[in-house]
């Protein structure tokens, strides 16, 4: 049986490989066309892909040890839904999700039909010389279908810290926005082998970039939001360069989507949106890099299995120097003058792009640093988070700033001094405020109260401006999503900005019968006791919350004892209140008598979130609402 | 005609401007900044050998040494780091992580005082059991003590 799936799904990866490599040929004959043949392979690509796909779950479902993925991270007893998340939670199943998307991408694109044919096809066609890329790594380099050499009765297991249901979805959904911009990336490469980079174009890629952008947007925060209630730190974000690695692609993209709305409403800005798709893809291939080679662990991990490492940063560079070679060629005539004014919505935009670009390196050498001293100089260094804070702080308050005036500002030309005069009381009293209250209050500083202040702003006027147009008539207007994204934007900052003010922390070595307390609320621990979970001992405390008196609710924090590996882990107990969470944390007792819990007050948290997803949202209704316009025409 | 040559020499150059500020805006920032937030990290032996900036905030990995811990209170706790040669003593208020344990690799984050001992602030460790921080790996094959694979 395990033989015949071992012959099966290998023969299916060479199938997609050798249909990928068939697709590529129109890359060297442009004006051969089939139509048919393109979505033909296509398919071909997605169904044996998928069915690989599914015979890897398949194997981890009845724990198959006989191959040695399924042996290296899963075992018999762990609970259905984690053999499921395990087949992506290691570096070769991973890499076969990555290829799933890719062609699942490359299916749903061959599916329309676009007048541009030619540029569509070359789309195709790029796209499929990736996807014969990275099949030709996992069929060589890191086959998910590994017979093992020797009979295992068990598997080893999976990390229990990535036993979490949202882990099980945050890879594919981080996956969705990494690959989504390949299909972005394949977009730029065929604009530019057909010297059509235009109006056109950016209405063509404009749904697929937004819809990549809020993957990418709904990955990171998935993942946020897990090491927020699993690491039990009471954070939700680190500066880890684990994290960083996704930011770099974001920022990127958020580069990109605004330069695609210039293109396809003042038709310039090209090569700016030709260098963004290039960056956004290059960034996802390192940052899938830096977290699935072990680099980040140690640089010396690399030197352990430099095939997988080199297949990649070759990829890279290819990626890299191809698409920069190909736009060293055709940039002159792609590109088309700026007839807007100096005072435009499209200048607002440059300059948030500027300083996207800069918080982009700020990011990228924060996370760089420390990999190049250890590789050159064999010096273990870190980056400490203040690092990230102190920089990115005024550069947001300029961004704010930006995001407030541009939509205000016409495609055209406006006159600066009328948007100034216009607003000049909000400003003013702003301003004033932001200052008197940084000089009274010492909780806030100014540059904390300035966030404040312009977030609240921005949130004002994208809210109204949204609201206005969707309200007046019937018909949604296209910047309804700009001003949902760009509101929930200022919400995510002020929690941002409450959150890290506000936030309270106080450990104790507590006993049962102790009552804790920390800003108004009582914390009465009342029993600790054994218990069995799935496949874990656990030891769970049982905490009322009090105020006032009155019980209002119950903390069951949890220290678990896994065996397969051997961990420990603490699990968190958070209670969501409207506007602050209340998050308590138990550590391994020191001594027989006492354990140590840490209480939290986490002030808008719910209000963060609800920022991020209104953001998301944002991005998916410019992604379909266009899409309507372009099937009316 | 040359009004508008003009012109467009005058918007590239305004912009080519701008972002010459916000560039050097931005180099300024990091340079200042990346130069106060990094942490160093060190072996025990580093720590006696060389004549290292005392005062500053520092890392400092290796094994827990057997037998050496031991509570001044219940949340002031003192142990030993090794490399397998020489040590450090530290001291330590707060919780310490689930996986604090002797003979295990550990990393604190803290200051190394000028008397030898080390105040740590932080206790860093990671969820899995045989974990080991590659840099005590590291620390501990420079010291000749590295019993693994």
């Amino acid at each position: 049986m395990s033989t015949t799936i071992y012959y099966i799904s290998n023969i299916l990866i060479i199938i997609c490989l050798v249909s990928s490599l068939l697709q590529t040929r129109y890359l060297f004959n442009i004006n051969k066309f089939n139509n048919l043949s393109v979505s033909f392979l296509a398919t071909i690509q997605l169904f044996s892909i998928l069915i690989a796909f599914g015979l890897l779950i398949y194997l981890f479902l009845i724990s198959d040890f006989s191959f040695e993925l399924v042996y290296l991270n899963s075992h018999s007893e762990k609970p259905l839904i984690y053999k499921f998340s395990g087949v992506w939670g290691n570096h070769e199943g991973s890499m076969l999700l990555w290829i799933l998307i890719l062609v699942l991408f490359n299916f749903f694109f061959s599916l329309f039909s676009f007048k541009r044919k030619i540029f569509q096809n070359l789309t195709v066609s790029v796209q499929s010389l990736m996807i014969f890329g990275f099949t030709l790594f996992i069929l060589f380099l890191s086959n998910p279908f590994k017979l093992s050499e020797n009979n295992y009765a068990d598997g080893i297991g999976l990390n229990p810290i990535l036993q979490d249901p949202l882990l099980a979805i945050h890879p594919p959904v981080l996956y969705l926005g990494y690959v989504g911009f390949s299909l972005v990336f394949s977009f730029a490469i065929a604009g530019l082998i057909c010297k059509e980079i235009d109006k056109t174009w950016a209405s063509i890629i404009k749904p697929w970039v937004f819809i990549a952008w809020s993957f990418l947007t709904a990955g990171i925060a998935l993942g946020s939001f897990w090491a927020y209630y699993e690491l039990g730190w009471g954070g939700y974000w680190f500066w880890d360069p684990v994290e960083n690695a996704s930011l770099m692609p974001w920022l990127a993209a958020t580069a990109l989507i605004h330069c695609v709305v210039v293109l396809e409403k003042k038709n310039t800005m090209q090569s700016w949106t030709i260098v963004l798709a290039i960056m956004t893809f290059s960034l996802s291939l390192i940052g899938t890099f830096l977290v699935r080679s072990g680099i980040l662990n140690s640089v010396h991990t690399f030197a352990s299995d430099p095939g997988r490492g080199l297949f990649i940063l070759i990829f890279l560079f290819t990626v890299l120097f191809g698409s920069f070679f190909l736009f060293a060629i055709q940039s002159e005539k792609i590109n088309k003058p700026d007839l807007s004014s100096l005072v435009s919505r499209s200048t607002g935009i440059q300059i948030n792009n500027w300083l996207l670009m800069t918080i982009l390196s700020i990011v990228f050498i924060g996370t760089m640093y420390p990999l190049a001293t250890d590789l050159f100089f064999n010096q273990s260094l870190t980056v400490g988070p203040q690092y990230y804070a102190i920089t990115i702080t005024p550069l947001i308050i300029i961004f704010i700033f930006f995001m407030i005036f541009s939509p205000r500002l016409g495609w055209k030309e406006s006159k600066l001094i009328n948007l100034i005069m216009s607003m000049r009381f909000i400003l003013i009293s702003v301003l004033s405020l932001s200052f008197i209250i940084s000089l009274y209050f010492d909780l806030f500083n100014l540059s904390e109260i300035t966030i404040i202040f312009l977030s609240l702003i921005l949130v004002f006027t994208s809210l109204k401006s949204g609201f206005s147009l969707s309200g007046k008539n019937t018909i949604i207007k296209s910047n309804l999503g700009q001003n949902i994204a760009h509101a929930g934007f200022g919400i995510f900052m002020i929690a941002v900005v409450s959150n890290a003010v506000y936030s309270k922390e106080k450990i104790y070595d507590a006993k049962v019968g102790d009552s804790l307390e920390l800003s108004g609320y009582v914390f009465n621990f009342k029993k600790i006791e054994q218990v069995e979970g799935a496949n874990f001992n656990s030891l769970k405390a049982y905490i009322d919350l009090e105020k006032e008196e009155k019980t209002l609710d119950e903390f069951t924090p949890e220290i678990r004892f896994y065996s397969d590996p051997p961990t420990i882990t603490s699990e968190t107990s958070i209670i969501h209140k409207f506007f602050s969470d209340i998050y308590v944390v138990m550590n391994v007792p020191q001594n027989q008598q006492s354990v140590s819990v840490r209480l939290h007050i986490k002030p808008f948290m719910n209000i963060l979130w609800f920022g991020v997803i209104m953001i998301i949202l944002g991005g998916l209704i410019t992604a379909f609402l266009k899409r309507t316009r372009i099937d009316e025409v | 005609m040359t009004a508008g040559v003009t012109e467009k020499v005058k918007k590239r150059l305004t912009k080519f401007l701008l972002s010459l500020i916000i560039v050097s805006i931005a180099v300024l920032l990091i340079v200042y900044n990346l130069k106060d937030n990094i942490v160093y990290f060190y072996s025990p032996s580093d720590l006696i050998e060389e004549n290292l900036n005392r005062g500053q905030i520092i890392r400092l990995g290796g094994l827990v040494k057997t037998d050496s811990v031991f509570n001044e209170s219940e949340s002031i706790f003192h142990f030993k780091v090794s490399d397998g040669n020489v040590h450090i003593n530290v001291k330590y208020e707060g919780i310490l992580p689930n996986l604090f344990a002797e003979d295990k690799g550990v990393v604190v984050e803290g200051i190394y005082m000028n008397d030898g001992r080390f105040i740590a602030n932080k206790v860093l460790a990671k969820h899995d059991e045989n974990y080991m921080p590659p840099e005590v790996i590291q620390t501990l094959k420079d010291s000749g003590n590295w019993q693994g694979q």
